[in-house]
């Protein structure tokens, strides 16, 4: 049928032409991660247009905040603030932030943990504590801005946190210090029997993005400072480390340091909570407390060479491995003997009302490389080689952990803390990359005086081990994690909430409202100016009486991926951004008569510096 | 031809009902659009026309506009969006009229009528580029010339180049009218 072939040959032009037009020819923006043949320089560098494989989400310590680097090519990208106060993002200053910190101004951020499923990061939110304040603070991934915080009753300082279960059920804030519950005043010669070590199962709801305390358990008066939770076949447990079980009242460093042995809590949280379903607790000023010698069950004590370090459970989930910091070994303990012991109630007697299991029942091997001193954390790789930090000694030591054998070294600079690997506490480590986070960094960058900032080495692990990379990094990762990159899915602008009655997305909607002394302004923010009120005859001008109760409700109309604007008023302390279709509210009392300019305080387009306005305060009669 | 014309070929009837339907696809594409490219915008802005709505980073485009004193792109500034849909409707029954009463005359009349629709169409596209490229706001924080952009290809305005091309409605409408064309090179004498 020859009278089809223009028909034909017509339409397939139409459809070539239009393919052509619409066609996406983006290319890919990621690079393969270390290849034998390249050389350390290669290796990390990322040229620009590409991407790194790996986002590292590095606790900032007491700066409160949480840095966000990628790698390989180790260059830091944001910092979160999540515990302090931060001028730059308004973090702190305006109102959803404002009551997030409550009266705090600072934290001591710890150690971040992502939300998991089935043992995997699934790269939706990001956990951390704050030892300085005794909080925890949950971090969207989409956004990558603090949602929630909560203040932890009952604690202080949830350094031993925070390490979340296989699907992100609990996670666990055992407290650094002990105190006495409700933090009354006791006298410290009553340590023992009205101090506590509380430890706390936190939840979080994701569909309200909301923490919450389920339950919490009144724990010897002991230190408690790393834990880590099963995977696999112990995904049910958790363990973590104590120090100070001489229950020493002063001068620490010595006075806990006198036991050769201190133990490990193994427990089982399937087991409380269902103790706290059953009401097997006590109210304590509201919250529901499990005291271990009166509720028993689903806690055990395990003995551990003296005032041990960091715990970490292995890939397969069958062993947990203990670090000892004062005794130069790493002890590998088995999960199914525990669990058998357990079953078959082979303990050693108890302390503080709470079974201890045999050290030797429980153990499945010591090891203790020489001159390997001062072991501190364990991270593996694909293989299941644990890399553990031996602070003292400042080095890493590839080991196996079947075996026990040594299996490689590499010195760092200097006295690591934490390392991480890709991915490297969870059920399936990649085997990429380790990152060193070591305290000490006095010869490794250019001098900024007596104090210097800790630093971050990069080692590829793909063959023996070799520092790479040294990366400064502010004070201070304690715990960081590596996540791949393609498993977080940002947002480029914030979606349109009708429903967010402070919200206005056209200039002819924004207005200011008087209600007695109380002042709202429902603004917007656009390139490149402010518009508070349409119909007013300068719509960038706030006028109000002093004494005034303001709110000022501020949405960036720019739908626009990073043009973020800011806004401050002069003089009176007080800055915010907006992110592209966000709205944020700030509120203050217009305590202050006199005239103040405002301004946008985040570069965003040519006339940035035009995009003002003036807040004028009349003065009282 | 002699005489009286016959009727149409079945071929050509079931071209012409083709025709038609194609017509009515075409609504639900894009006809046209244009592509901005900046620095600060690699990935390209879009303004994207369909025979009823504008899409794309309109207010992004908008907003950029406003710069130069440029009037906003939107529905409320092209009342053709509004009937559109109708004429290129209506056409598309025509034409299936034509696929019934199946004479020559009637293809002709018809073709003149679409050829004539889309002379008038791209006549008012250009008067509308015309329009927003000329009527500049004088009170705009950057000044430049007046400009047309094109109907299609590229044209550089400050920082943007922009890139005009057809959508897929419009290779549907011109399909459709290649189909109006072939019955008289196929029932020829």
């Amino acid at each position: 049928m020859k009278k089809w072939i223009p028909i034909a040959s017509g339409l397939v032009a139409g459809f070539v032409a239009a393919t052509i037009s619409f066609a996406d020819f983006s290319a890919k923006t990621t690079t393969e991660a270390a290849s034998n043949t390249k050389s350390d320089a290669e290796k990390v560098y990322v040229p620009f247009g590409q991407k790194d494989d790996y986002y590292l989400f590095a606790s900032g310590g007491h700066s409160g905040q949480m840095f966000i680097y990628g790698v390989p090519s180790m260059r830091q990208i944001r910092t979160i603030p999540v515990f302090s106060q931060d001028s730059a993002t308004g973090y702190g200053f305006d109102e959803h932030s404002k009551k997030l910190m409550g009266d705090y101004t600072w934290g001591d951020l710890h150690h971040p943990a992502f939300s998991e499923t089935k043992g995997e990061y699934d790269g939706k939110y990001m956990f951390a504590t704050d030892v300085g304040n005794s909080r925890a603070a949950a971090v969207n991934l989409e956004t990558f801005t603090t949602k929630d915080i909560i203040n932890v009753p009952n604690t202080s300082g949830p350094h031993c946190a925070a390490f979340v279960t296989e699907n992100t059920e609990y996670m666990f804030l055992p407290t650094r210090f002990a105190v006495p519950l409700e933090h009354k005043y006791e006298s410290l010669d009553d340590y023992s029997t009205k101090y506590r070590g509380v430890m706390s199962a936190v939840t979080f709801d994701q569909s309200k993005e909301k923490l919450n305390v389920a339950y919490q358990v009144a724990l010897p008066p002991w230190s408690y400072d790393l834990s880590d939770a099963g995977k696999k076949s112990s995904a049910d447990w958790a363990v973590m480390t104590t120090y100070n079980t001489e229950e020493a009242t002063t001068n620490l460093e010595i006075n806990a340091s006198q036991a050769d042995r201190d133990y490990i809590v193994l427990f089982n949280w399937k087991e409380l909570e269902k103790m706290v379903k059953e009401g097997k607790y006590e109210d304590v000023g509201g919250q529901k407390m499990i005291f271990p010698e009166k509720q028993k069950g689903g806690i055990y004590l395990v003995p551990v060479a003296k005032s041990p370090h960091g715990v970490d459970v292995t890939p397969d989930g069958k062993h947990f491995i203990a670090s000892g910091k004062l005794a130069p070994t790493m002890t590998v303990f088995s999960f199914e003997k525990a669990f058998k012991a357990v079953e078959n109630k082979d303990f050693a007697g108890e302390r503080n009302g709470i079974p201890v299991l045999k050290y030797e029942s429980v153990m499945e091997r010591e090891v203790n490389p020489e001159n390997a001193l001062g072991p501190l954390h364990t991270q593996f790789d694909d293989k299941g080689m644990a890399y553990t930090t031996m602070f003292i000694s400042s080095e890493i030591v590839k080991w196996d952990p079947k075996t026990g054998k040594t299996l490689d070294r590499v010195p760092v600079q200097y006295s690591p803390g934490h390392a991480v690997a890709a991915e490297g506490d969870t059920v399936s480590p990649d085997g990429k990359w380790l990152i060193a986070l070591n305290k000490i960094a006095k010869d490794s960058y250019l001098s900024v005086g007596p104090s210097h900032p800790e630093s971050m080495q990069l080692i590829d692990i793909s063959g023996k081990m070799k520092v790479i990379q040294s990366s400064p990094v502010n004070p201070e990762p304690h715990y960081a994690q590596m996540i791949k990159a393609d498993k977080i899915k940002t947002i480029e602008v914030y979606p349109k909430d009708e429903k967010n009655k402070d919200a206005v997305y056209k200039k002819d909607d924004t207005k200011i409202v008087r209600n007695g002394n109380q002042v709202d302004v429902y603004g917007i923010a656009m390139r490149s100016k402010f518009i508070f009120d349409a119909k007013a005859e300068r719509p960038d001008v706030i006028e109000v009486n002093e004494g005034d109760h303001v709110r000022i409700h501020l949405t960036n109309i720019d739908f626009d991926e990073d043009i973020t604007h800011g806004f401050a008023i002069n003089s009176y302390n007080l800055n915010m951004e907006v992110q592209p279709g966000q709205t944020n509210t700030m509120e203050f009392v217009a305590n202050k008569a006199g005239t103040y300019p405002l301004y946008c305080t985040n570069f965003c387009s040519a006339l940035h510096q035009e995009m003002t306005g003036y807040f004028l305060v009349k003065p009282k009669k | 031809m002699k005489g009286k014309s016959k009727k149409l070929s079945v071929v050509s009837t079931l071209l012409i009902v083709l025709s038609a339907l194609l017509m009515i696809v075409s609504i639900f594409f894009p006809w046209w659009k244009m592509i901005f490219f900046a620095p600060q915008y690699p990935e390209g802005l879009n303004i994207i026309v369909y025979p009823h709505k504008l899409e794309g980073e309109i207010d992004i485009v908008n907003g950029l506009n406003h710069y130069i004193g440029m009037a906003n792109f939107s529905k409320a500034n092209f009342p053709e969006l509004s009937y559109l849909v109708y004429l290129v409707g209506g056409l598309a029954a025509i034409t299936l009229v034509t696929a019934l009463l199946r004479k020559k005359s009637v293809l002709y009349g018809l073709i003149g009528v679409f050829a004539l629709g889309g002379v008038l169409g791209v006549l008012d596209l250009r008067k509308a580029l015309h329009d927003f490229g000329t009527n500049l706001s004088p009170n705009a924080p950057i000044k430049i010339d007046p400009f047309v952009p094109p109907l299609l290809g590229h044209n550089t305005v400050a920082n943007f180049v922009t890139n005009s091309v057809l959508g897929v409605g419009a290779y549907f409408l011109i399909a459709a009218f290649l189909l109006l064309l072939i019955p008289l090179w196929k029932d020829r004498k």
